[in-house]
């Protein structure tokens, strides 16, 4: 089978499994966000925490939850890694350096996981374990339980709360994040992938070399970083590291998990606001995007049109040989389009065109399906500006979800598609205003621009992927992607949760032969319109001096 | 707790809450994960690590390096790709190049600067070498024959072959009926127009695996073609039938899983080791 | 009071009308239009400010370093912000020429103020504009009534042409419904005595000036969320623009060998460029446009004589779900009418036909003049001329009338008050009569009994008639997804039977002031915006709680009060030619902002290329118009973004072509035209001016 046909099946095959895991999967979570009952562990867990559990939020106390417990985990993340040594598991590594430490914390806490820091040479076992996969776990819960609260403000009518932000924290990790990463690791364990507690074990090559085969928890950890859309790897060399993702298989599995929760929150939003086809609708709109920059990166992967990929005879620079051209452009298209930011491959040395498409995915705002919950919530915000403008069309003031959207919701909205747009230009401009800045670069020209404008846009949309070769361990890079990271992170879940609780105080409009349909393909067209005219083209001039200047030379 | 103010409430109920979360998630999850796997998937969970004569020899997994103590290749192994995890195969410095696709232009090693190797210098390097090596050519296109990349910097009235540091002679004697000098290092060309000349190679024995570096750095595995044209030379250095090793290199060769996921792919350290075996 | 409309009015087959522009307009509010240059006035626009920022600049740099390429973006930068003053003022000028007429019936009239409301004799000569809440005055023929206020004494026929521009008088009276007169109108005849009822300074004519003039239009709901987004949209840009300048610079620098060109220098991209840059991607033309758009709704219904009394009320119109009609005069004519003469057995047909148009002649009600009208064309019985006959007129408390003539008694009436009287003078009246009554009522007519001294003849069938063309208003109303509730005193089984003719939705029969009220409420309770029209005193809290309450003219002033919207034409059926225009109005405002921003990718691929070539000669291949030069390309965006506006004007004014249809079907046809059309439009546009403009000097 050639090359091609063969990476084709390869989505097809993860096109087929995610529509068949989608629907019990969504059902699921929506009766994980909707029951009242709570388990056993969570009643401990709650008891622990000294929270009451029934009392329902307003969208400020909500938002308030979010804040302080990501404050917190910021404040404990740099605590673990500033004190690592002192900590048991350590395995020799020296305490992390303050700036790296403390991007590391926001990178980790914002779901961003970007990797100022080579895993296997900064990072002891405990850090790794007890405060990077800790947030990998929590940072995920979190986007989700904001994404439900979102949908909440949809489904409710006249309520002044949005629901339990500590409930829903703790029901996303231990019903849905954890059971699927524990079966999920030993899949990955059953596929190669390491888990253990050992240090370096030193051995000698067969032609007398030396070589340090590294230890870890690894599976644990790389199962909640793709399911979780974290993508901070355990080692520098993140998913194309042989110990992260050892097989062709369990190449597929990361992908699959990467999409799955992002994938199957439409169906769960459906079911909450009682209208499957709204949730379809969206999956639509994701699926059609998703599918577009799949395909796209494939073609312009395999057919390797560069310089050094013509050289070589294929685009094979920083890919792995048993994954591929096509599979590596898959998984960087899954990874981009998704908050994931894990890689198998080296986006740096991609062509042209295929590392524009990574970006581009990300500059999308991450929406196609985008990270766990913070995808479905950025993909509704776009419904709701597409609503807004064609809502006006039909002659109605607009409504989505029997929802009037009206000055107070734009104002949200618009704020939220203003936060990482001006975050993202204006990093960039700020980098590559300064020489010194423009040293970290290590490709030149416009190769050397799109390093830096990957690093802004993958920071300010919590992605945490790298055209890697920028060096980012400088103290200006690790405080200014920080707060990017930070802003990019905070700023959204705040216009979205003021928005959610904008939307449970209406009282839903009834629907009729006026009502804007918000599930037909027209629509549906609609928003994948608005999405690539209103926000990727924000981007075209930047990407004109960067990738475009590149691959049209 | 009820009379705390609520800011402060809600900030000690978040410390509590990564507390509790940092030791079922942090804690629990990850020693009942490694307890499980460590029982049933012993060998993956412990890195894959394989043996040769009862020494372990390095992880079926993490790719190595089969050249002797000065770098240069050991000519009774098949080789690996080439590595840019530290100094080769460094699984504590896993990693990429980084270069881009457009990395064409070396920056040539003069008195007081060190030079850089641009992506396609070094493409053009390894393919040369290879050739050299398992005595086939090792020309590609955009590469000149002594094995950097083929680019010119044109300027009005003259061209620079930039990556060909002078006295040596330039792979084309005239570009658009300018006249093409060899690069002076030291020398600025920025300002010159980057051309790369594609050349007219057909055909390239050594397969783009052989002269690209993977992106852990650890790659263990080589293309069933790089394999196949090393076959000659290791069966020539250790005297065995060519179709001994071919057979072998079939052995070792993963093909796609399910019959198309993946790419096909030989285990370089497990083909060494079969060789090894007597 | 003017007829209802019954036949289509003549805008059904083409837009909701409105002037066509006339270009001698554009050249009366040039002046204001440049008026409105000053930044004082135009920051309330902040994407039309931020282009007079950029003309401004560049004009500063066209100063500094002058080119003609610059000075000619220079010009068309700021007529970019002209065209928009423009749009706005034209569509001020239209309703300031209303203004003018109305102020005319403004003129300083004097007024005959009671120095005590008792005593009609005693009055003093007071200026109209010291007329306070609560006098009373007297106005006599010839006279103008000096403000609003309701008639207390007296009925007059009164002049309204000045504000209703209907030539044929009114008559107002004291009491009942008809009671309101508006200040300015003329009386014609007679004398009557008006308490007044505005406060000084705040007539109908007042606000109905300011209303036309715009003076103190505020932004609608919907207008202040699009300005939102259009402001979002220009931040977004404005950073996009502004940042570019390092990459720029970069770019420059890491290509030394480029020599400078007018839009790419070593200090970036040239201020000029960057500029027309921004505006040719900031929404310029929804933006320029916006307020026309607005001023234009309210004086679409201002020209088919409703006055809005908020532009609130006009959107709320486009968003009504459920729209409450009166029956009478709305979806039936005002009155019943003859449609049948049923005998009882043993009774001719001609026989019962000739009774029942004696005991009408004198009838004067319209049910009367049926009766007659409908004998003489059914059963050729010719009106005649009797003498000696005694008439027996209609009372409240006989329910019947008729006539005594030459010892014959004949009467007509409600079933019960007939068949009472025929049984008192000894008839036995069989149960067939009942069964006849009983059958019409249930067809939704409603039955007169007519009978001679102890004998019944037979039933006369009334009939409401159900205007032309109302089943299809309604399908049509349907098809927008808007309910009509037909509310009538009727009792349900006739009330059933005309709805089910006139094809409304649903009813409210035997509906009392409170009823209408409770059933707004139950409708918005569910989410759903009510309209609905009224004219008496006890439609007034319906009135106040519907989001648009369209009060008649004629009405009372507590109902005009209570409404937010007033039909001077007093036409209920107006009602829905108002949902249409608040549609209208909304679509607008959507399809150009869907046109607007589907302009920026052509924009895009005009002046990119044209920045970066020189640097980077590959990303000619953007240029996919061929634009002849970076500076022709970068010109013909700027003309085309500018000329846009001044094209889209009559399209702003006169608003988007509407029929009723479904949300999807509008969607449809607005998107692919407005849509699609937005993104072809400015690469066809955008060529044909470089093929003009590339011949002028510096475009090479």
């Amino acid at each position: 089978m050639s090359t091609t046909s063969a990476g084709m099946i390869f989505i097809v095959s993860l096109i087929a499994a995610l529509v068949l895991v989608h629907r019990p999967l969504g059902d699921y979570m929506y009766r994980v966000y909707s029951t009242a009952r709570h388990n056993a562990v969570e009643r401990v867990v709650y008891r622990l925490l000294g929270v009451r559990t029934d009392a329902e939020q307003s969208w400020g106390v909500y938002a308030r939850g979010v804040l302080a417990f990501s404050v917190i985990s910021v404040l404990v993340v740099y605590g673990i890694q500033r004190l690592q040594d002192k900590l048991p598991l350590s395995v020799g590594m020296e305490p992390v350096t303050d700036h790296i430490a403390w991007n590391t914390a926001i990178s980790f806490v914002t779901n961003t996981n970007w990797q100022a820091y080579s895993g296997e040479s900064t990072m002891g076992h405990l850090t790794q374990m007890a405060a990077l996969a800790v947030q990998n776990f929590v940072s995920a819960a979190v986007g989700m339980a904001v994404a439900v609260a979102l949908v909440r403000g949809f489904a409710r009518r006249r309520s002044g709360t949005v629901g339990n932000f500590w409930v829903d924290l703790v029901r996303g990790t231990v019903r849905i994040l954890l059971p699927i990463s524990f079966a999920g690791a030993l899949v990955l364990v059953a596929g190669g992938l390491i888990q253990n507690f050992s240090g370096v074990h030193e051995i000698t090559t067969l032609t007398g070399g030396g070589q340090a085969i590294t230890g870890g928890p690894v599976a644990s950890q790389e199962v909640i970083k793709e399911l979780g859309t974290n993508g901070g790897g355990f080692y520098n060399a993140n998913s194309a590291h042989p110990f992260e993702n050892a097989a062709t298989w369990t190449n597929w599995f990361e992908i699959f998990l990467i999409l799955l929760i992002p994938f199957a929150l439409p169906r769960t939003f459906g079911r909450m606001v009682g209208q499957l086809r709204q949730g379809y609708a969206i999956l639509a709109v994701m699926g059609v995007i998703a599918l577009t920059s799949v395909l796209l990166t494939n073609v312009f992967e395999l057919s390797g049109g560069a310089t050094v990929p013509q050289a070589a005879g294929a685009a094979m620079e920083g890919k792995e040989v048993r994954f591929g051209v096509s599979n590596s452009a898959t998984f960087a298209a899954a990874t981009t389009l998704t908050s994931t930011g894990a890689v198998n491959s080296f986006h740096d040395s991609y062509t042209p065109f295929g590392g524009m498409m990574t970006l581009v995915n990300m500059m999308l705002g991450e929406v196609a399906p985008g990270g766990v919950g913070s995808g479905l919530y950025g993909m509704l915000i776009l419904a709701v500006i597409t609503v807004f403008v064609a809502g006006l069309m039909v002659g109605r003031t607009p409504e989505y979800l029997g929802k009037r959207i009206g000055a107070r919701e734009i104002k949200l909205a618009s704020l939220y598609f203003l936060v990482t747009p001006v975050l993202v230009l204006a990093g960039t401009a700020f980098a590559m205003g300064s020489p010194e800045r423009r040293a970290s670069m290590l490709n030149g020209g416009p190769h050397g621009l799109s390093e830096i404008l990957y690093a802004f846009t993958s920071a300010s949309n919590n992605n945490g992927s790298a055209f890697a070769g920028l060096t980012v361990n400088t103290p200006w890079y690790d405080v200014a992607l920080g707060l990017c990271m930070a802003f990019g992170r905070f700023l959204p879940i705040i216009l979205v949760l003021a928005l959610a609780g904008s939307l449970a105080a209406q009282s839903p409009v009834p629907e009729g032969a006026g009502t804007l349909p918000t599930h037909r393909p027209l629509f549906i067209g609609m928003v994948v319109g608005v999405t690539v005219i209103l926000v990727a083209l924000t981007f075209l001039p930047a990407l004109a001096l960067g990738p475009l200047a590149e691959g049209l030379s | 707790m009820e009379r705390l103010p609520s800011w402060l409430r809600q900030h000690l109920a978040a410390l509590r809450a990564v507390a509790v979360l940092t030791v079922l998630l942090g804690l629990a999850y990850p020693l009942v994960t490694t307890g499980v796997a460590q029982v049933l998937f012993n060998e993956h969970a412990n890195g894959s690590i394989v043996q040769a004569g009862g020494k372990d020899v390095g992880s079926a997994l993490i790719g190595q390096s089969f050249t002797d103590a000065d770098g240069n290749p050991v000519r009774t192994y098949f080789q690996s790709r080439p590595s840019a995890a530290g100094d080769g195969y460094d699984p504590t410095s896993s990693g990429a190049s980084n270069l881009g696709p457009e990395d064409v232009v070396d920056v040539l090693a003069a008195p007081g600067t060190e030079g850089k190797e641009s992506l396609l210098t070094r493409v053009c390097a390894r393919s040369k070498a290879i050739g050299e090596l398992e005595g086939v050519s090792g020309a590609r296109p955009y590469c000149t024959p002594d094995g950097v990349g083929a680019v010119l910097k044109v300027f009005p009235g003259r061209a620079v072959s930039v990556n060909q540091a002078c006295p040596a002679v330039p792979f084309v004697a005239a570009y658009q009926g300018l006249p093409v000098e060899c690069a002076r290092p030291g020398e600025d060309y920025a300002a010159g127009r980057t051309v790369p000349v594609r050349g007219d190679v057909r055909a390239v024995p050594v397969p783009a695996d052989a002269v690209t570096a993977s992106g852990s750095g650890l790659d263990p595995h080589i293309s069933v073609a790089y394999a196949e044209l090393q076959a000659p030379r290791v069966a020539r250095e250790r005297g065995l039938p060519p179709d001994r090793v071919r057979e072998l290199i079939g052995a070792h060769t993963t093909g796609r899983a399910l019959g198309f996921i993946g790419e096909p792919a030989v285990n370089v350290l497990d083909l060494n080791l079969a060789l090894d075996r007597p | 009071m003017s007829t209802p409309v019954l036949e289509k009015p003549a805008h059904r087959n083409g837009r909701v009308g409105g002037g066509l522009l006339d270009p001698k307009q554009m050249i009366r509010s040039l002046p204001d239009a440049l008026r409105k240059l000053n930044p004082a006035t135009l920051w309330r626009n902040p994407v039309m400010f931020i282009v007079e920022i950029g003309a401004v600049f560049s004009t500063v740099l066209a100063v500094l370093d002058p080119s003609f390429f610059a000075w000619a973006i220079v010009v068309w930068l700021w007529l970019t912000v002209v065209f928009a003053n423009l749009a706005e003022a034209v569509a001020e000028g239209r309703g300031k020429a209303q203004a003018a007429t109305l102020r005319k019936a403004k003129t300083d009239t004097q007024a005959r103020r009671l120095r005590d409301p008792g005593e009609p004799g005693a009055w003093e000569l007071v200026r109209a504009p010291e007329l306070r809440q609560g006098d009373h005055v007297i106005v006599e023929a010839g006279e103008t009534i000096p403000g609003d206020g309701d008639v207390v004494e007296g009925i007059a026929s009164v002049d309204e042409s000045a504000i209703t521009g209907e030539s044929a008088p009114v008559i107002r009276e004291s009491g009942g419904d008809r009671s309101a007169v508006t200040g300015g109108t003329k009386v014609l005849s007679d004398r009557i005595i008006v308490k007044i009822t505005q406060k000084p300074g705040e007539s109908f004519i007042d606000r109905m000036i300011a209303l036309v003039e715009g003076a103190n239009r505020q932004k609608t709901p919907n207008e202040i969320a699009l300005n939102i987004l259009l402001a979002a949209l220009t931040i977004i840009f404005l950073v996009a623009t502004v940042t570019m300048q390092p990459l720029a610079i970069y770019s420059k620098l890491v290509n030394p060998g480029v020599p400078d060109s007018l839009a790419l220098n070593a200090d970036g991209v040239s201020g000029v460029v960057l500029v027309s840059l921004l505006v040719c991607l900031i929404p310029t033309t929804i933006g320029a446009l916006l307020s026309a758009i607005g001023i234009a709704g309210m004086d679409r219904l201002v020209q088919r004589n409703v006055l809005a009394m908020s532009g609130r009320a006009v959107e709320a119109a486009g968003d009504v779900s459920t729209l409450l009609l009166d029956k009478t005069g709305t979806i039936t004519l005002g009155n019943r009418q003859a449609a049948e003469f049923v005998p009882v057995a043993g009774i001719g047909e001609q026989d019962l036909a000739e009774a029942a148009q004696l005991s009408s002649l004198a009838d004067e009600t319209p049910e009367g003049r049926s009766i007659v009208v409908y004998a003489k064309e059914r059963y050729g019985l010719r009106e005649r001329e009797i003498h000696g006959a005694e008439w027996v007129p209609f009372t409240a408390q006989t329910r019947m009338s008729g006539v005594n003539l030459d010892g014959r008694e004949v009467r007509k009436g409600a079933a019960t008050a007939v068949m009472k009287w025929v049984r008192d003078a000894g008839g036995h009246p069989t149960d067939e009569i009942g069964h006849l009554v009983d059958g019409i009522s249930a067809s939704g007519g409603t039955p007169l009994v007519v009978a001679e001294r102890g004998r019944v003849l037979g039933v006369i069938h009334l009939k409401d008639v159900v205007k032309a063309g109302m089943r299809e208003r309604f399908d049509e109303m349907r098809r927008m997804g808007i309910r009509t509730v037909m509310i009538t005193g009727d009792n349900p089984l006739t009330a059933k039977a005309i709805a089910d003719e006139a094809g409304v939705d649903d009813f409210l029969a035997e509906a009392t002031p409170e009823d209408k009220l409770a059933l707004i409420r139950k409708e918005q309770a569910g989410g759903r915006l009510v309209a609905m029209t009224g004219d008496g005193t006890n439609d007034a809290p319906a009135l106040a709680q519907s989001d648009v309450g369209v009060a008649m003219n004629t009405g009372t002033s507590a109902a005009k009060e209570a409404g937010n919207m007033v039909d001077l034409d007093s036409n209920p059926t107006k009602l829905i030619e108002i949902v249409e225009i608040g549609k209208q109005l909304l679509i607008t405002r959507g399809a150009l902002t869907t046109f607007s921003i589907a302009n920026d990718i052509a924009k895009y691929f005009a002046i990119i290329p044209a920045m970066f070539t020189a640097v980077y000669p590959g990303l000619d291949a953007l240029n996919i118009m061929r634009l002849a030069s970076p500076q022709s390309a970068v010109l013909a965006a700027v003309i085309f973004n500018a000329l846009v506006i001044i094209a889209l004007i009559p399209l702003a004014l006169r608003g988007v072509r509407y029929r009723p249809s479904s949300a999807s079907k509008l969607l449809s046809r607005n998107l692919h035209l407005y849509g699609l059309g937005g993104i072809v439009a400015p690469f066809a546009g955008i060529k044909i001016i470089d093929l003009i403009i590339q011949f002028l000097p510096g475009m090479a």
